[in-house]
């Protein structure tokens, strides 16, 4: 369904928007089948809002796909709440369970025929689904990765010890030299400054300014740093889509994603910037990351500076908890 | 004369009996004083030192410039300095002498006694709750048939939990002896830290047990008058001494996952205040009140539908379908501010370690936090569940039932949106086919922001259906009832707007400010609970009936949605104990006492489900022994009904 474009941005309320709307119409077809005394029968019309949710919107509309076992929740979820409609009331369980007492019951000759046809087709199926999992699979199999490892209290860069908890950005600060995460948050990159920020008169906006000064000249060191080491695999959008990407699995983070940077401390950032894939805990097993580790190749500033353009260019603001 | 005299006597005997029993009610508070002075003195007895006595001694010997004698500890969380007089932290070795062990883990065997323990606990803990509230319930009562069906379900409820008492005891007896056997260095480390308070905690528990007792067998003695309200006080007694002990215990594991009161090397630092009040103890205490009430609930709904499913007349069914209503009602009434309770406890385990919250939500642990998400959801959605099946047992109910499926959605989709994962499991074609660990739609429902929306629309949603649930047999007729149902429609349309549109803008915005976001959302949903139901309760004051409760006449499925609530509450418990424990991972006591046992690594999900599932049916099975041994003594001797309401008790207080 490529003709319906997800809108960036507002993609997530946007499913639910039109999962909405899609049970809507399917409630007014219906009232009007029935008003007309044609009405689906209450099995058949939890039996298809089942099969549309989950084996139509969530694998073919939703792009990028949808992993097995998140659609696997969704579908017991959704199998409930369908459960919990049609067994609402006690008049609607009836009319829900009709169909199947028929067919227990066998009174006529077609719910004879389904009944027989069940009794063989059940077997075979369980059969060919026991087949199925005995057979040896040649996929990877599933890595449950910790994306997050929890970071140690402290970290040793550079012969300096860091507390993770109340380290700062040393960059991240105002015109008076002082740190200040509100000033720089209040001039991190949006969208009306535009890709080239022709148009930002601004020089506290504009890193591309030659009288850029302060936090705004920091971010603009940082991006140099950026694109000299980090873009290859994290992308010059910061997407993970860098050209050497897809040579790794996983693919490198993608800053851009609301789940990445935008959930962490900076300092965070920081330690895993310096420590790289090789310093990751054991938490982090399987320790799929090939990210070198920084503090070998970047001093402690230049470390700083880049975490602090990631957050400028993202637009995204680092975890604080005060 | 005589008639006087006898009146004399009567008023005589009376004050006598109030007396005694204020004497008997302060005696079993003393240990509660007690243990408050020795607290507010700074502690009693150091642990594992010297006594207070030779530490004011050697304090003073240093003002005389002896100072060097008593070595200073820097309190590892208050940062305050004080004598290190308490021992270290023993420094253990995978050995015998540290770890005795049978031929089986250690840790699992301990972990089940510690689960067995606890689900008694609390659930005689919550019981003696609800029994209070019921029986002031029935105090207040106008009406006299119903104020008697309360008292009987207030005792049935404590009858219950007398038998669970006793397991509660010796679970805690079991309990000591696995700690002393098996991990007799970290028991022996962890009493001389709290050896001040160990004793009034026993004595505390003395106290608890003498109470109950005499509330129990007191209840037909002082059934009338002034000895009434002197037995409800008796309860709030219980329950004084109940939320003491409980906090005393919490002390224990608040020390452990964030220490205070003690310097680097585990030394007592003579505050015993400290080593109470540590970081994460309020936020544990507050979470523990309100689980334990949410599953004592959950465990007599569930006693009281085993009893209607197992029924054999219309009668028992009646009483046993009220007694769940009721019993399931304080319980749901609990489990509503719990998630924000949970919110708070993990938003200080933030602050304390920021390692801990991320092990916890975004690592290692977050995969257990889904799983807990969807005990939750299933909770919420079972409740909603319920009370539709309810409506089916009250003429107008059928009003209502045609618009369960818009709810069914809008709870779905909460759901949904609550138990996204933020880290999916995935094959690795599946990693390269959605280009990355994050999904650009779902990874959107995998973080806080969303879920804060998600869990209050479904919050919201159950707020509606016991509205509904509430006029279900009544129509309001008062002269405002067509501005209050717009006001009340507004106010919910509205409340779940603002929900919506707080979970959107929490993307935009920094974290610090999208945490605080939590609270106008958080507002909005109690707003509705609140404000809404005392609304649509004036609203009905006087109300048409369209006819009576036809207690008894509900379906089957509701008593089993009652059951599986029940059972979610257990094994939720179960999982966030679990949960909160292995948060410390490596540490006996976090950062001061390394636990170098074999077992100190954390188990895979699957282990520990199957450890947690079958600590659930283990107390499921012991349970049903204590339910079979009430149904032994009961006599069966009925009780009038109220009028349009055919509840009769199955059995009467007096007598036993």
């Amino acid at each position: 369904m490529t003709w319906l474009k997800l809108v960036e941005g507002y993609m997530p309320m946007q499913m639910i928007t039109e999962l909405a709307i899609c049970i809507l119409v399917f409630s007014i077809i219906n009232y009007s089948l029935k008003r007309a005394g044609m009405g689906l029968p209450k099995f058949w019309a939890g039996i298809f809002v089942w099969c549309f949710v989950n084996l139509f919107y969530l694998k073919y509309r939703i792009y990028p796909p949808i992993p097995f076992s998140v659609r696997a929740i969704y579908g017991t979820v959704a199998a409930c709440g369908i459960f919990m409609w049609v067994s609402g009331s006690q008049q609607e369980w009836e009319e829900f369970k009709r169909p199947i007492i028929n067919v227990l019951d066998a009174k006529t000759g077609m719910t004879k025929f389904i009944r027989t046809a069940l009794l063989i087709l059940l077997p075979i199926g369980l059969w060919g689904f026991a087949y199925n999992s005995f057979l040896p699979s040649f996929d990877e199999p599933i890595e449950l990765r910790t994306v997050h490892p929890a970071p140690p209290a402290t970290t040793k860069v550079h012969g300096k010890t860091y507390v993770l908890q109340t380290a700062a950005n040393p960059y991240r600060v105002n015109p008076e030299g002082k740190y200040d995460q509100a000033y720089s948050n209040a001039h991190i990159v949006s969208q009306d400054m535009g890709r080239l920020m022709k148009d930002v008169k601004n020089p506290e906006d504009n890193p591309w300014d030659p009288n850029a000064k302060g936090y705004i000249k920091h971010v603009r060191e940082g991006g140099e740093i950026f694109f000299q080491n980090c873009h290859f695999c994290h992308g010059d959008n910061l997407n993970g889509r860098g050209l050497w990407a897809f040579a790794f699995n996983p693919i490198p983070a993608n800053f851009t994603d609301a789940g990445t940077i935008a959930q962490l401390q900076e300092t965070f950032v920081f330690w895993r910037v310096a420590k790289g894939g090789i310093g990751l805990p054991g938490e982090g097993f399987p320790w799929a990351s090939v990210m070198p580790p920084w503090e070998q190749h970047l001093t402690v500033d230049e470390i700083w500076k880049v975490i602090m353009f990631e957050y400028w260019h993202t637009g995204y603001y680092p975890r604080t908890w005060e | 004369m005589g008639r006087l005299f006898n009146q004399m006597t009567r008023g005589k005997k009376k004050l006598f009996a109030v007396s005694a029993l204020m004497v008997m009610g302060c005696l079993l508070l003393l240990p509660i004083f007690l243990s408050i002075t020795a607290v507010a003195a700074g502690g009693g007895a150091p642990a594992g030192g010297p006594p207070a006595d030779v530490v004011a001694a050697q304090k003073a010997e240093g003002e005389e410039g002896e100072a060097e004698k008593v070595e200073m500890g820097r309190d590892v969380y208050y940062k305050t300095e004080g004598p290190a007089i308490g021992m270290p932290a023993p420094v253990t070795e995978d050995n015998e002498t540290f770890y005795p062990r049978y031929n089986f883990e250690s840790r699992v065997l301990l972990w089940v006694a510690n689960q067995q323990h606890l689900y008694y606990g609390s659930f005689v803990l919550a019981v003696p709750i609800f029994c209070m509230c019921i029986e002031f319930a029935g105090m207040v009562s106008k009406d006299k048939a119903m104020a008697k069906k309360y008292d009987q379900l207030a005792y049935d409820f404590i009858k219950i939990s007398l038998t669970a008492y006793s397991l509660t005891a010796i679970l805690g007896g079991i309990l000591i002896f696995t700690f002393l056997t098996l991990y007799p260095a970290f028991f022996g480390y962890l009493s001389s830290i709290f050896r001040p308070v160990m004793h009034i905690y026993a004595l505390t528990f003395v106290a608890e047990s003498a109470t109950l007792y005499i509330y129990y067998y007191g209840w037909d003695k002082m059934r009338e008058g002034v000895l009434k309200w002197v037995h409800l006080s008796m309860s709030v007694i219980l329950n004084v001494i109940g939320t003491v002990l409980m906090f005393l215990a919490n002390s224990w594991i608040a020390f452990m996952m964030s220490p205070a009161g003690v310097d680097e090397q585990g030394r007592y630092l003579g505050n015993i205040w400290h080593v109470l009040h540590t970081a994460l103890w309020n936020p544990l205490n507050v979470h523990r009140i309100l689980g334990n009430m949410a599953f004592g609930g959950g465990v007599v709904a569930a006693y009281a539908a085993y009893r209607f499913l197992s029924s054999k007349t219309d009668e028992e069914r009646a009483h046993y379908d009220w007694m769940g209503y009721i019993a399931m009602s304080l319980g749901v009434a609990f489990l509503i501010p719990l998630p924000f309770a949970g919110y708070w406890l993990m938003r200080e385990v933030y602050a304390y370690r920021q390692q801990m919250g991320i092990t916890l939500m975004g690592g290692l642990l977050a995969w257990l936090f889904i799983i807990q998400a969807t005990m939750i959801g299933i909770l919420f959605l079972t409740t909603n569940y319920y009370l539709w099946q309810a409506l089916g047992r009250m003429t107008g109910g059928e009003r209502f039932q045609k618009y369960i499926k818009y709810l069914v959605f809008i709870l779905v989709v909460g759901l949904l949106v609550f138990i996204t994962p933020h880290t999916i499991v995935m094959t690795p074609a599946e990693l390269k086919a959605m280009g990355g660990q994050q999904h650009p739609v779902l990874g959107n429902y995998g973080v806080m922001s969303a879920k804060n929306g998600g869990i209050n629309a479904i919050i919201m949603t159950t707020v509606l259906s016991f509205i509904w649930y509430q006029r279900g047999n009544r129509v309001p007729t008062v002269s405002w009832a067509k501005f209050g149902n717009i006001f009340m429609g507004c106010f919910f349309l509205i409340g779940q707007l603002n929900n919506i549109w707080l979970a959107c803008y929490g993307y935009f915005i920094p974290a610090n400010v999208r945490i605080g976001l939590s609270v106008p959302q958080v507002a909005g949903t109690l707003s509705c609970l609140l404000l809404m139901t005392p609304l649509n309760l004036a609203m009905l004051k006087n109300g048409r009936q369209l006819g009576p409760i036809r207690w008894g006449q509900i379906p089957p499925r509701s008593q089993y949605a009652i059951i599986m609530l029940a059972t979610a509450f257990t094994w939720m418990m179960g999982l966030m104990g679990y949960i909160r424990s292995s948060v410390r991972l490596f540490w006996h006591v976090n950062e001061v006492m390394r636990d170098n046992s074999p077992w100190a690594y954390t188990h895979t999900i699957g282990f520990a489900a199957n450890v947690i599932s079958f600590n659930v049916l283990f107390f499921w099975i012991s349970i049903m022994f204590v339910f079979w041994l009430g149904t032994l003594g009961a006599k069966k001797v009925p009780v009038p009904s109220p009028a349009g309401q055919p509840v009769p008790s199955p059995q009467s207080a007096t007598g036993h």
